[in-house]
């Protein structure tokens, strides 16, 4: 199995660079090649956002080997704060989404740093009773928007030094959008080469190398448990934009198992992997929707089936047959 | 507001928690597995129950024997789907692809059951025993009377017999007890199977007291997950101990501070003892 590939020096640097350029510059009018319809700027939207939620769960899942099961909490951290700012206080885009940031770094760190102690899977089954919970709190508390949640979301607005940006239809979100899932990827591909990646990914493929080189697994697992929050909030953040409604039901297990599934799907520990497991999902839910029950079969069925057969993902299925 | 009300109905609450954790307690504790699909076999016992009698007309006693059979075929089933992931203990995807497999379920039931919510029909649940002040139903003695023996059958089971220490041995180390000729798949086959009929059981007898809904899931059953881990993963008599316990913290809270917020509260009784007992109240 690759698990770190060497990052080997680039024989052509300007031939990477410009392959990433054309990348970007072919994603970016991608809405626009497809037709520039509005299902293809909100379907587009959609993707966007849910593979930057994805991420979030990818970095705990793929380099730290844990199962976080309490992200919609930061999910919904961010529709939260950015309904309850914008509604209430008019605030724009920029504070809510600092706003958003700030909370779901206080969030993880509290939930991290009191599942510091547990066994692994302990882990799991506490970050998911917080988000049951914070669901419960979310229905109940009419303050933050109750069980009816909070309705007419004004269209996004980041002013800039000069202009201001407003994002009023879905054409509008796109480019934002776009934006946010660019600085995730770039965020991520830092990751992976960072101190903290690496020493994240021993301390999961080899604890005992880990141990011996003074690495205490609980601490690497508390930052990069706080590190993903923000990701998955920023994507819960520009969701309610996109909606222009925020309610209890961004706790739905539906998200929860669209992260998992995303991430698995392509195979664990692929840069892109999220992003094309996210496009496939939603390209099946937006386009070729079997009615929701159906779609839930179908997502649930891909999620368990592709870790018990092909645990290594389409990626590793493709390997296995470029082989032979 | 009546404290020895309050007493019963905690009592009869924390029996009820009790009863569904038990599968979990069995299978965390003594197979060392994890099942997050819990929440949605308990949602298809109840709803397999409420067919049974609504639908096919049977009387209760054979609907519950009809909720178990179903879902130890179901159990039989999802362990010999995943038993590469369970034999190789690999708890992370285990976790991960019983979770993929609930949402199956919940996707399934919806379309067999409809989207509507049910109630089970039951005589005993409405059969209420009034002491003077105190009441409560002939159902809510049947769970504290099945609870409470069935606990005591496991204990018996996995400490005194020789079966019981078969299954403590593969818990232990999986590949050292095949090589004593005790065959592992088999374990943890059955061992998968009674967490599913426990379920259940569990649910066709509790169920009744609420209405039932495909999509409830792990919601209902939240406070399972925290009876398993206040009573120190997967001890019996821990798990029965914080049943009871958890059951009277969430009457009185209930009761006397805020309806509403008694699963953020018990949630919040949980955190607390992580940080002073990582590992459970039943440990030392």
């Amino acid at each position: 199995m690759t698990v770190i590939e060497s990052r080997s020096p680039t024989p052509m640097p300007l031939l990477r660079a410009a392959s990433i350029g054309a990348f970007i510059v072919l994603g970016f009018f991608l809405p626009r090649l497809l037709g520039g319809t509005s299902v293809a700027y909100s379907t587009l939207t959609t993707i966007a956002i849910f593979a930057v939620m994805c991420y979030g769960v990818d970095v705990v899942l793929s380099y730290l080997g844990e199962v976080s099961l309490g992200h919609t909490l930061f999910w919904a951290i961010g529709g939260y704060a950015a309904a309850n700012l914008s509604t209430k206080y008019g605030l724009d885009g920029w504070s809510t989404a600092l706003a958003t940031i700030a909370l779901c770094l206080a969030a993880a760190a509290f939930l991290g740093a009191v599942t510091l102690r547990t066994r692994e899977f302990v882990f799991s089954l506490v970050t998911y009773a917080a988000a049951v919970v914070a669901y419960e709190i979310a229905f109940n508390w009419d303050a933050i928007g109750g069980s009816d949640g909070i309705v007419g979301i004004p269209p996004l607005t980041l002013p800039l030094v000069a202009t201001s940006f407003s994002a009023a239809t879905q054409e509008d979100l796109w480019p934002v959008s776009f934006v946010l899932l660019l600085l995730t990827l770039g965020l991520i591909a830092r990751f992976r080469y960072s101190r903290l990646g690496t020493v994240a990914l021993m301390a999961q493929m080899n604890p005992a190398l880990a141990a011996s080189l003074g690495v205490d697994p609980r601490r690497v697992r508390l930052a990069v448990f706080v590190i993903s929050a923000p990701i998955t909030g920023l994507a819960g953040w520009l969701y309610a934009y996109q909606r222009a409604y925020v309610g209890p039901d961004m706790f739905e297990s539906y998200f929860l198992v669209m992260m998992l599934t995303a991430v698995v799907l392509v195979g664990r520990r692929v840069l892109i992997g999220p992003l094309v497991g996210t496009a496939l999902l939603v390209a099946q839910q937006n386009l070729f929707s079997l009615g929701g029950d159906w779609n839930k079969i179908v997502l649930g069925s891909v999620l368990a089936l592709v870790l018990i057969f092909w645990p290594t993902g389409l990626v590793g299925l493709y390997r296995r047959f470029s082989k032979r | 507001m009546n404290v020895a009300q309050q007493i019963v109905n905690g009592i009869v609450l924390g029996s009820g928690y009790a009863c569904i954790a038990l599968g979990w307690t069995i299978l965390l504790g003594v197979a060392r597995l994890v099942n997050f699909a819990h929440g949605q076999l308990y949602m298809l016992g109840a709803f397999v129950t409420w067919f049974a009698t609504s639908k096919a007309g049977l009387p209760y006693p054979l609907a519950i024997a009809a909720a178990v059979a179903v879902l130890s075929a179901l159990g039989l089933l999802m362990q010999s789907a995943m038993m590469r992931l369970v034999m190789t203990q690999n708890l992370t995807s285990l976790m991960i692809v019983t979770l993929g497999i609930g949402y199956v379920l919940q996707g399934g039931s919806a379309l067999i059951f409809g989207g509507n919510p049910q109630t089970l029909p039951g005589t005993l649940s409405r059969a209420k025993v009034d002491l003077g002040p105190l009441w409560f139903t002939w159902q809510d003695v049947l769970v504290l009377i099945v609870t409470i023996a069935l606990y005591a059958a496991v204990w018996l089971f996995t400490q005194r017999t020789r079966y019981g220490s078969v299954i403590r041995a593969v818990a232990e180390d999986p590949k050292l007890a095949e090589l004593f000729g005790i065959n592992a798949r088999i374990v943890y086959l059955l061992v998968f199977v009674f967490e599913c009929s426990a379920v259940a059981l569990g649910a066709a007898l509790v169920a009744p007291r609420s209405p039932i809904l495909t999509s409830m899931g792990f919601n209902e059953v939240i406070m399972t997950f925290v009876v398993v881990v206040l009573g120190g993963i997967g001890s019996i008599g821990g798990a029965l101990a914080a049943g009871l316990g958890l059951g009277l913290f969430t009457a009185f809270f209930g009761a006397f501070v805020a309806q509403a917020y008694t699963t953020a509260a018990a949630f919040a009784l949980l955190l607390a003892l992580l940080v002073i007992r990582p590992a459970g109240l039943a440990t030392k």
